[in-house]
């Protein structure tokens, strides 16, 4: 009888230090996998930053260093005149500065004409809505690269050809926008805009006080997409403009490589210093970015 | 006579005339708001498509003025000199960087997806290359791929490997290939982690529960939910993958002997660059346009028959 009893209480003791064991096992198993995670993230993002590291490095290094092997990992101390010269001897800030400006422009005007748009393309009944957007979703794709004849003669004819309206107004027909706009507010609820409409307010009222001030994270996202479209664009800006006053900066810091001669230290300073302003405000802005472009887009 | 306090039926007569006082409002205030964009739309975006098929017709330059052909760019596109060679080039770059783009940036996406704590820190560096212009991408892929000194070069001689003329002839190609897959990945692995976020998490534990291993749930549960996103993103990709310009300008200046010279780029060297070609450039711009929106009207037509199957 107690011998039976006292297997009893045994056998409980043993359970319950199974299921502790159990326990552990899984968690040590969930931090084992959750290690593993972040050693392949860390290997792989290593991997895609190294580029950046490397050309950081070489813009602090004089020439005689960027060609001495074994390269110094730190180089220290810093040399600083590869910068000077971006600064001095190119006119780079005149770049940044019409990169800013055309990219700031574009932006602004866009998120207007691209949500208006939006708003009639999802809650206005027009005659021909549905082949406005049918033609915006066939044209979406079609890329700027293969339009570059036409469009310089459409250009050229107008009298555009170097003058910031070239670099700011191609860029206005693009219907991602728009039609990313459509899908935002097609999200709204129609009883906002009867409600108001009851109280009185016309459309351009509901546009502006109702529907805007509710798809503000929506903007947010299409005014980040477009101010980096504009800031990486580069074939247009390129063909459009040769006067010296208006080369954005891509086409600045290829110039760099096409006449420049081989001058390793510039390139590197000036590669450094034309990612520094979309760093910070892809910094200040990613976490609305990275979260909630893409939960939007998915929506498609 | 219209003054009439009292609330009242409405005529048939003046029911039919309010309800077309509200639809010319509505034809009026779509108008006005559709109209700014669709306006830059048309004109910087339909014209110059139809321009391009005025003139894949012509013959000369842009500043000489041009002739009628006809279709002989057309049928001439095949024996001028680097045309085949560009479009060789442009279908191997996307055939070749599309599967890599698209199967790191999932397998990036998973081990994100699944990551306890410290993801916004790998979100931003994974992302980071995607702000890069292709131009400053080129520059800093110089480096890297730099006979002497460059950081391709000095990994080899780590594990005592010999120097590697990257840009050579045999391997431009792969290295614009590789910095396009180093430059999408966090584009599309943002995008699917987006995706897997919003999977229903009911279904995992499921297949938990019936045992599924994970190579199984990603299988049979993963990889078929997302199919609609995985299709959109190899058309997407793809579309953008035969664009390439910019990176190899800088890169490689198209070279050696042409080996990395894609569509767009032949369309720039053919306006800006030769004699006489603007009508080529056009013809060869009009193959790839058409060949884009044959991809967009299938991808279309697949996701609508797909939903309805769903």
């Amino acid at each position: 009888m107690t011998a039976i009893a006292e297997s009893h209480v045994a056998d409980r003791g043993v359970l319950r230090r199974l299921a502790v064991d159990h326990a552990r096992v899984r968690r040590r198993k969930r931090r084992l996998a959750e290690l593993s995670r972040h050693l392949v993230l860390g290997l792989v993002t290593f991997i895609l930053v190294a580029p950046f590291y490397y050309v950081v490095l070489a813009s602090l290094k004089d020439s005689n260093a960027i060609f001495s092997y074994p390269p110094k990992l730190i180089p220290w101390p810093p040399y600083w005149e590869n910068y000077r010269h971006v600064l001095t001897e190119t006119n780079f800030l005149r770049w940044m500065f019409n990169t800013m400006f055309v990219a700031t422009t574009v932006t602004v005007l866009k998120v207007f004409l691209d949500s208006m748009a939006g708003y009639a393309l999802a809650k206005i009944d027009f005659t021909g809505k549905r082949a406005v957007f049918m033609l915006m979703l066939i044209l979406l794709m079609v890329p700027g690269g293969a339009l570059i004849v036409p469009l310089w003669s459409l250009v050229f004819s107008l009298g555009l050809i170097n003058t910031y309206f070239a670099l700011m107004l191609p860029p206005l027909a693009n219907p991602l926008g728009a039609i990313l706009m459509r899908q935002f507010i097609l999200g709204l609820p129609n009883d906002l805009e009867h409600a108001a409409r009851l109280d009185g307010l016309n459309d351009f009222q509901i546009y502006w006080r109702i529907i805007l001030p509710l798809i503000k994270p929506g903007l947010v996202v299409l005014a980040v997409i477009i101010f980096t479209d504009q800031f990486i664009s580069f074939i247009w800006p390129l063909i459009a403009t040769t006067s010296d006053d208006l080369i954005v900066l891509t086409v600045g810091v290829a110039s760099l490589r096409a006449h420049g001669g081989v001058d390793y230290g510039l390139w590197s300073a000036s590669a450094v210093m034309s990612l520094v302003p979309i760093a910070i405000l892809f910094f200040i802005l990613q976490r609305q970015f990275l979260a909630r472009s893409l939960a939007g887009a998915l929506k498609q | 006579m219209e003054a009439q306090p009292r609330r009242m039926r409405l005529s048939p007569e003046d029911h039919a005339r309010l309800r077309r006082k509200a639809r010319l409002r509505r034809e009026f205030s779509g108008l006005m708001f559709i109209g700014p964009m669709f306006v830059f739309f048309v004109v910087f975006l339909v014209l110059p498509v139809f321009g391009t098929i005025w003139w894949s017709t012509r013959f000369g330059s842009l500043y000489s003025g041009t002739r009628f052909v006809g279709l002989r760019n057309f049928t001439r596109l095949p024996d001028l000199v680097g045309a085949p060679q560009a479009i060789k080039n442009t279908l191997v770059f996307a055939g070749a960087s599309v599967p890599l783009i698209l199967a790191g940036a999932l397998a990036i996406a998973l081990l994100l997806a699944r990551l306890e704590r410290g993801g916004a820190v790998y979100r931003f560096l994974v992302y980071f290359p995607v702000l890069v212009p292709g131009v400053v991408a080129g520059l800093i892929w110089l480096f890297l791929t730099n006979s002497d000194f460059g950081l391709f070069n000095d990994v080899l001689a780590l594990f005592g490997f010999k120097p590697v003329t990257w840009l050579g002839v045999d391997t431009a190609l792969g290295v614009l290939i590789a910095l396009d897959v180093w430059r999408n990945v966090g584009y599309w692995a943002m995008f699917f982690v987006a995706a897997i976020i919003g999977l229903p998490q009911e279904l995992y534990q499921a297949a938990k529960l019936d045992g599924a291993s994970a190579v199984s749930r990603f299988r049979f549960l993963t990889l078929p939910l997302l199919r609609r996103i995985i299709f959109f993103a190899v058309v997407v990709s793809t579309i953008w993958a035969f664009q390439v310009f910019d990176t190899a300008i800088v890169l490689t200046r198209g070279g050696p002997a042409g080996a990395t010279t894609t569509v767009i780029y032949r369309v720039w060297q053919y306006v800006f660059g030769s004699n006489n070609k603007v009508g080529f450039a056009a013809a060869i711009s009009l193959v790839m346009i058409v060949a884009i929106l044959a991809l967009t009207l299938l991808q279309m037509r697949l996701l609508r028959s797909r939903r309805g199957g769903d």
